[in-house]
């Protein structure tokens, strides 16, 4: 049996879409510290600055939401896997590209737009919203890499 | 329903009726007195008047308004009773309210004794802390056993320190001793870090010893103001530490006593705040010698009430509409459904003078677009059912419940979506009645499910996009009409629509029939070509060529806003699917009393955490979508929020009774 399979492949594809969980906690990694500064100031801003910390997030749910629906599709929890060609594997891998990848370097600049937004409540608490809207700027264009990502996979025919 | 029109109050009146005119208008509650900073700066009022106002009385009461804190403050560290989840403020009856007033004299020295005993505990504490560090300084020397005030006998001197534990004490010795008569270093103790030890030696010797000891890292020690061994030391000061704990006990016992207080102290501070609010205003009102001026604005239909009040002063007043351009604050009123959604609003900005009130166009669509990213029934009406039960069980108000309501609402909508979309905790049941009880069962979804066929959500999220950003080009447009642009209404708004809706049918219409296409494709270039001429009309010379070519420009700019709604689908598909995946991971330990345990658990922290991450995300960006697509096409934003001279009590609500 051939390592490089198009199972191969299509796990590959799977793990690179969560890859994009490296981003995420990377971002929220950035977001948490600004958002300890804040707290040490005032610590009845901890409700506040933990909904900005948790925003960059979503990129590692997209990856698992990636991930999980790659693996659905080649059969993994069904208990054997389909067959897959290695064309149909690389298909998939490459399907996982962009979710993996935007979603890394997206949520790291999220953590940053993020940290920053702790910081506006930091100095004035009314304007949690607009904190909040600029670091979901940021997020739409995970949400455009998870549309497509997703829209590929679903596309991909066995 | 819109932006309440305000009416301008001009009054004048005696200033020996000033006090209780001040109490009424407070009373009623419907007039923002506005700044007279113009009116002092102007030349012709200069002369007449000057600023009224009573600062000493304003400091007086803020710093008796921040005691009343501190003491609500020191009870709620020593109140062990339960405190309520959200803090509300509590009804209280006007002639209650009086009652409890009569007894201030004794509320003020509660607050005060609580103060006091409040600030002494914090004293104690630091007595205490300071203690417990000279206790630990003490601990290395327990087996010294000569008094520390014994610096030495006849001849010899005695001293202690620390050493390095690094240093060896002998070969420490051995070079002390060639230099001098001898010398005794005696370890007493020792740990991670240092020797303690004791030297012995001659007086005249003692430069020469702590040279040598100064070389190794000898650090001398002196107990100041301490007597006897160390071991007395440490039991005269775990004395003192037993004081000291009594001595706070005893103020606590003070503050505990006095925690059932609480109520008469927050009806004080409120006391204290309305008045100091109506010393306030004082400022913002210009007097002469027996009368006084002020201005500022209420809501037209409250005139009437206003009137009577000022009649019964003998007033001179006079109620005006504002002038054209004059920049009011502005009061919002919504219908019973917008009104929760006035919140959205309220986060951007209060709409100014010139703007339309935006709530009511954005509230359908926020709880559209929120139910559509959460869209599972089982999230949706846990979000509803748990809204409810706060509004019902608090009284909540403001902001606080204009928020509440609005989840409640978007808990609904998101129900209603799981529903047409067949998620109900994802895939919950199909999944727990196949692993635990082994039993076949689909939910079909009333519409379609978005996971297999997710196309079609995607061209509804577009759909539905175009719809909102054509309403909010349509708002503009009305705007635009009203204030007599109708010239502008036409080339930046209804050629844009020609040229939108030309490209649509353009591109999809072929397929219902050719001739639609056509029509699109003819719709197109006259939009484009409208737009192409009238686009640098407000420009000159070169400008005028340009300038139509950088407006057309501007359809990559709705082509990005339109493409910003996939995320209607993004949002409600990273729901599905997390859910999913939290199904799929309980259901992995199989069937059996043992396979419902883990199926439980993974429910109720998997969709607990995926319901607040997605609440979140969908908040977040339903209010996106209104912010920068929607207000981006008509909304300025940037006034001031009509804030009404009343009373803003913290703790009780003041109801007024029928007479």
């Amino acid at each position: 049996m051939e390592i490089f399979n198009g199972q191969f492949f299509a796990l590959f594809g799977a793990s690179v879409a969560a890859l994009a969980g490296i981003g995420s906690a990377i971002g929220i990694g950035i977001a948490g510290q600004a958002a300890a500064g804040v707290v040490s100031e005032d610590p009845n801003k901890f409700g506040q600055v933990l909904v900005l910390q948790a925003l960059p997030g979503t990129q590692g749910i997209y990856g698992l939401l990636i991930a999980f629906i790659i693996m659905l599709k080649v059969g993994l929890f069904a208990g054997s896997m389909a067959d897959i060609s290695v064309a149909q594997g690389t298909f998939i891998f490459a399907a996982s590209l962009p979710i993996g990848l935007v979603g890394i370097f997206s949520a790291i600049a999220q953590g940053k737009a993020a940290a920053a937004g702790i910081m506006l409540v930091g100095k004035k608490p009314s304007e949690l919203s607009k904190g909040m809207i600029f670091a979901a700027m940021v997020e739409t264009y995970a949400v455009f890499a998870l549309l497509i990502s997703f829209l590929m996979i679903n596309s991909i025919q066995f | 329903m819109a932006i309440v029109e305000l009416s301008k109050l001009n009054v004048i009146g005696l200033n020996d009726l000033k006090p209780q005119i001040l109490k009424s208008l407070m009373d009623i509650g419907v007039v923002e007195i506005s700044n007279q900073d113009a009116k002092l700066n102007d030349e012709n009022w200069k002369q007449l008047v000057v600023r009224d106002g009573d600062d000493t009385t304003v400091q007086n009461l803020d710093s008796k308004i921040s005691m009343a804190n501190s003491a609500l403050e020191a009870i709620s560290k020593y109140d062990s009773s339960k405190k309520p989840l959200i803090k509300t403020r509590k009804p209280i009856k006007e002639t209650d309210f009086e009652k409890g007033l009569k007894t201030k004299d004794e509320t003020e020295e509660i607050i005060l004794e609580l103060n006091l005993a409040y600030k002494e505990i914090i004293r104690l504490k630091n007595e205490e802390n300071r203690i417990n560090t000279a206790i630990i300084g003490f601990q290395p020397w327990v087996s010294y056993k000569v008094p520390l005030e014994i610096t030495g006998t006849r001849f010899t001197t005695v001293f202690i320190g620390t050493l390095p534990i690094t240093a060896v004490l002998e070969e420490i010795e051995n070079q002390i001793v060639p230099n001098t008569t001898g010398v005794v270093v005696y370890k007493v103790s020792s740990d991670e870090q240092y020797n303690y030890i004791s030297v012995v030696c001659l007086h005249e010797e003692k430069p020469q010893v702590l040279d040598v000891l100064r070389v190794s890292g000898f650090n001398p020690i002196t107990f100041t103001d301490m007597a006897g061994t160390p071991v007395e030391c440490i039991d005269k000061l775990n004395e003192d530490l037993k004081k000291v704990n009594e001595e706070i006990q005893s103020y606590e016992k003070i503050i505990t006593d006095l925690v059932n207080k609480k109520e008469t102290i927050e009806m004080i501070h409120d006391h204290y705040v309305i008045e100091n609010s109506r010393f306030k205003a004082l400022s913002q009102i210009v007097k002469t010698k027996t009368s006084f001026y002020f201005d500022g604005y209420l809501p037209k239909d409250k005139e009437n009430e206003v009137k009577t009040a000022l009649d019964e002063f003998g007033c001179y007043y006079e109620f005006t509409a504002p002038e054209k351009g004059e920049v009011t604050p502005i009061l919002l009123k919504q219908n019973k459904f917008s009104e929760s959604f006035q919140s959205i609003t309220d986060l951007y900005s209060t709409p100014s003078i010139t703007d339309i009130d935006p709530t009511p166009f954005l509230a359908p669509f926020y709880f559209m677009f929120f139910g559509l990213m959460l869209s599972d029934a089982g999230y949706g009406v846990v979000l509803a059912v748990s809204c409810l039960i706060l509004l019902k069980k608090f009284r909540l108000e403001g902001m606080m419940k204009r928020l509440v309501t609005l989840f409640m609402y978007c808990g609904i909508s998101t129900a209603f979506w799981g529903v047409m979309f067949g998620s109900y905790f994802g895939d919950f049941f199909p999944v727990a009645a196949k692993s635990v009880l082994g039993i076949d069962i689909t939910i079909n979804p009333v519409w379609f499910s978005p996971i297999s066929e997710p196309m079609t959500l995607l061209i509804f999220s577009f759909i539905l996009g175009a719809i909102h950003l054509f309403t909010g080009m349509g708002l503009k447009a009305y705007i635009l009409i009203k204030t007599g642009n109708t010239m502008d209404a036409i080339c930046d708004i209804f050629l844009w629509y020609v040229l939108l809706t030309g490209l649509v049918l353009f591109g999809v219409g072929g397929s219902i029939a050719p001739i639609v296409a056509t029509i699109g494709q003819w719709m197109s270039i006259v939009g484009a070509v409208g737009i192409l001429l009238t686009g640098g009309r407000k420009k000159t010379g070169i400008g005028k060529l340009t300038g139509g070519l950088g407006q057309l420009y501007g359809i990559t700019s709705y082509l990005s806003d339109v493409l910003s709604y996939a995320r209607l689908l993004a949002l409600g598909l990273a729901t599905g699917v997390v859910a999913q995946v939290i199904n799929t991971l309980g259901s992995l330990a199989g069937g059996g009393i043992v396979g419902a345990i883990v199926m439980l658990i993974a429910f109720v922290f998997g969709h607990t955490f995926n319901m607040a991450i997605n609440v979140l995300g969908s908040f977040v960006h339903s209010s996106r979508l209104q912010y920068v697509e929607f207000f981006g096409k008509f909304f300025d934003g940037g006034g001031t929020a009509f804030n009404p001279f009343n009373k803003k009590t913290k703790y009780v609500e003041i109801i007024k009774e029928e007479k």
